[in-house]
């Protein structure tokens, strides 16, 4: 009759978990799909890399059309808080595993927009960033550079911003709100408003 | 017409034109009869009307509505200017005269607050949500709202 020792088994089934795992992450970090959604000035800086200059291809990213079939979302630039709306809704929809970079110092603290009353300043509040490449914009080898980063990340299981957004999602929700959901005006100068009479405006 | 007899012809006409440059003019007008001004102009084959434009005067109490029209067999393109008091910023629309003012008309009533009378539709164009002052007014502190709403510091915070 065969003893099974459960302790050993147990820790066989872990170690093969580890093992697809690691293989899965292996596959997944040399086919990568990122998203073709630009915001800013940093989508003039994408066709170079794609195309025959830089030709990303080769390192297995491919642009994709939709973001329920893709895994990187690229932040090219400032987004504005209308643009962040859009940014939170498509990222929402991509399938696990997904990946965030962020391009430029606009996406960190604003950039040169940083007192817009219409420039949202840390993206990083609202959606969890895995890498941000400095520079303003980056050259097109920083994110050939990055890009192989993530590939690392992505292999060695280290990329798991995605499983902070759901951790903490109360955090990225209040900060949501603060800027959607608003329902009375922010400055007292809001008073100053003119609102049209349309009895008194009449001059006949 | 030619850019001198058209500066002649409207000065006549009781409006402070003045030349800028070649195939540029600018044109003063008063905020109580400026359509009779612009219907005469359509009429004299400047067909295109580019854009509205608002400028605040904060120091004037005034704004300043712009309109940029062009004829494309003249080749001039005029500047057309009205200005409104702060208090009352209550202008007459072009609708009638120009479709496309409808919505450049809208723009400048979000980001100024310029009711534009006679327009049917002001409804907000760009902006979401916006319940503060429009925001291109000098009144509204743009850093303020900035540091509030999106957490924005100056030179970066303390170090």
């Amino acid at each position: 009759m065969q003893i099974i020792n459960y302790a050993d088994e147990e820790r066989r089934q872990e170690d093969n978990r580890k093992l697809w795992d690691k293989v899965t992450a292996y596959f997944r970090s040399r086919s990568l799909w990122m998203l073709h959604y630009c915001t800013g000035c940093g989508a003039m800086e994408l066709p170079p890399i794609m195309t025959s200059r830089w030709d990303i291809e080769r390192f297995g990213i491919v642009p994709m059309a939709t973001p329920r079939q893709a895994d990187i979302l690229l932040l090219t630039g400032y987004a504005s808080t209308n643009t962040m709306k859009r940014i939170i809704r498509t990222y929402e929809q991509m399938p696990e595993p997904k990946w965030v970079i962020a391009f430029g110092s606009c996406t960190v603290n604003g950039g040169m927009y940083w007192d817009s009353y219409n420039t949202v300043n840390n993206v990083g509040e609202y959606i969890p960033i895995d890498i941000t490449i400095a520079g303003c914009m980056p050259r097109p080898e920083a994110i050939l550079d990055t890009m192989v980063k993530l590939m690392n990340m992505v292999k060695s299981g280290d990329a798991k911003a995605f499983q902070k957004y759901k951790d903490n999602y109360g955090y990225y929700k209040a900060n949501q709100d603060k800027l959607f959901a608003r329902t009375a005006p922010v400055l007292e100068s809001a008073s100053l408003k003119y609102v049209h009479n349309e009895t008194e405006g009449s001059e006949q | 017409m030619n850019i001198t007899e058209l500066l002649k012809d409207l000065n006549s006409r009781g409006l402070e034109a003045e030349k800028i440059c070649d195939g540029e003019i600018k044109v003063i007008a008063n905020k109580d009869n400026f359509i009779t001004h612009l219907h005469y102009l359509q009429s004299i084959n400047y067909e295109h009307l580019a854009n509205i434009n608002g400028v605040d005067y904060i120091d004037e109490n005034e704004f300043e509505v712009v309109y940029q029209i062009y004829s494309y067999t003249d080749k001039i393109h005029i500047i057309f200017k009205v200005r409104i008091p702060r208090e009352k910023p209550v202008i007459q629309s072009i609708v009638d005269l120009w479709e496309q003012a409808q919505f450049y008309e809208r723009e400048v009533h979000e980001f100024y607050g310029i009711h534009f009378e006679g327009n049917k539709d002001l409804s907000p164009l760009f902006l979401e949500d916006w319940m503060d002052l429009p925001p291109l007014r000098k009144d509204f502190d743009t850093e303020r709202f900035s540091e509030i709403v999106m957490g924005s510091m100056r030179n970066g915070g303390k170090k």
